[in-house]
């Protein structure tokens, strides 16, 4: 943290010219390269500013499965909760639960056709015919969006 | 509709100044309580409606409050905000951020493009050549939902009005420097606000939504701030990647 936030204060002008998503692991469950994993800090969208959610207690993330955030009114009213709950600020992904869920796979030997939100910090990037690919050890995901968030499906290695 | 605002406003302050509990009990011929639905209510969204479908250019961006239920039921509020830039019919650019998250969508006659900066990934889709069908189709087939899209909804068909159950006018607010006439409905199981300003020009400056499945009742609060005459060019509806930035797939929904 603080010396994310020396960072921050020797270089303002870079800042300001939106190099600065390059500065520091990213909120944004990234793929591979810079890594972090997702228990640290990130960039949210403020574009200059650093978020850092290490302090916040576990119980903030023990979220009811049933919470949905209306944000449109006339896009929810008759919304089959089921299906996909939540508004286009639905970006709540706990980190925790996020983490877990990739430990999860991890520990099962990562299923073909499984998805997770994020994938290890440990991952390289990968392009093949044209694809986009992020390889973790072993195991090869492919990120494509669900809705408006970026997922990552556990594929076989593309050769 | 209402000729003398600061009339009425000083109306309402008188009113509220001895404090809630001052005031006297509604006579016994005030509306029956209960689902009554207000017409006049519904005469000023469908006022809204038709003035906001008028707007051919225009930039409009919201501060929202959503609040997230915890397994206990103890509430947190977290806060997004999103800029959305328009020409119609056929051109719309969002930006949806948060400390959490970052989103752009950028469309222009047939192609919808999702952009996520911290990524660099983006994925472009085929939809209708109307702001109202590609937020219909983003939704439908992909469950993509456009920030404000209500904004573009209200004044056709498919925001119909007779689904309200309850309508009702309550009073007057100051939004901003606005004054709005604030409305309150009832919808299946969704309870929503609404602050229209008075006069001449009835933009929707506040929107609350309850949901009323959860007996928490999350809330979300949006405050919105309008631009009529904005300055950006044609040009920022057209998607071009940025630099390293890479395409991937977009899932349909309904597909394992």
């Amino acid at each position: 943290m603080q010396k994310t936030s020396g960072r921050l204060f020797l270089a303002p002008l870079s800042a300001l010219l939106l190099a600065s998503f390059a500065l520091a692991p990213l909120a944004e469950a990234r793929g591979g390269g810079g890594g972090g994993g997702g228990h640290q800090g990130g960039r949210g969208g403020g574009r200059d500013v650093q978020v850092n959610n290490s302090q916040r207690d576990v119980r903030a993330t023990n979220v009811r499965n049933t919470s949905v955030n209306n944000v449109n009114v006339n896009r929810n009213v008759n919304v089959d909760v089921d299906r996909r709950g939540g508004g286009w600020n639905d970006n709540y992904h706990p980190v925790a639960t996020a983490a877990a869920v990739t430990a999860t796979v991890a520990v099962t030997a990562a299923v073909v056709g499984s998805v997770v939100r994020t994938v290890p910090a440990n991952c390289a990037p990968y392009n093949y015919n044209g694809v986009v690919y992020q390889q973790c050890g072993s195991t090869w995901y492919q990120p494509q969006y669900v809705g408006s968030d970026v997922q990552y499906v556990v594929v076989n290695p593309p050769r | 509709m209402r000729q003398h605002p600061l009339v009425l406003g000083l109306l309402a302050l008188s009113l509220a100044a001895p404090g809630i509990g001052a005031e006297p009990a509604p006579p016994a011929t005030s509306q029956l309580a209960g689902n009554a639905v207000d017409p006049a209510s519904i005469q000023a969204l469908r006022k809204m409606g038709a003035y906001l479908q008028t707007l051919q250019r225009f930039q409009v961006r919201t501060e929202l409050s959503s609040e997230t239920v915890l397994e206990d039921g103890q509430k947190l509020q977290q806060n997004a905000s999103a800029e959305v830039q328009v020409q119609r019919p056929n051109k719309l650019r969002a930006r949806m951020w948060s400390a959490r998250a970052e989103r752009e969508l950028i469309y222009q006659d047939r192609s919808a493009t999702l952009y996520t900066p911290a990524l660099k990934y983006y994925a472009t889709a085929e939809v209708a050549d109307t702001i109202g069908g590609m937020i219909d189709q983003l939704e439908a087939r992909y469950g993509v939902q456009v920030p404000l899209s209500d904004l573009f909804l209200w004044g056709t068909d498919a925001a119909p009005l007779d689904r309200i159950e309850s309508a009702m006018n309550a009073g007057q607010d100051l939004i901003g420097p606005d004054l709005c006439d604030h409305y309150a409905f009832r919808q299946g199981k969704v309870d929503w606000q609404i602050w229209i300003r008075t006069g001449e020009s009835p933009l929707p400056r506040k929107l609350v939504i309850t949901n009323r499945t959860d007996e928490a009742r999350p809330q979300s609060v949006s405050y919105l701030a309008w631009n009529l005459k904005p300055g950006f060019k044609d040009t920022i509806f057209k998607f071009t990647p940025p630099r390293d930035a890479q395409a991937i797939g977009i899932r349909p929904l309904n597909t394992k």
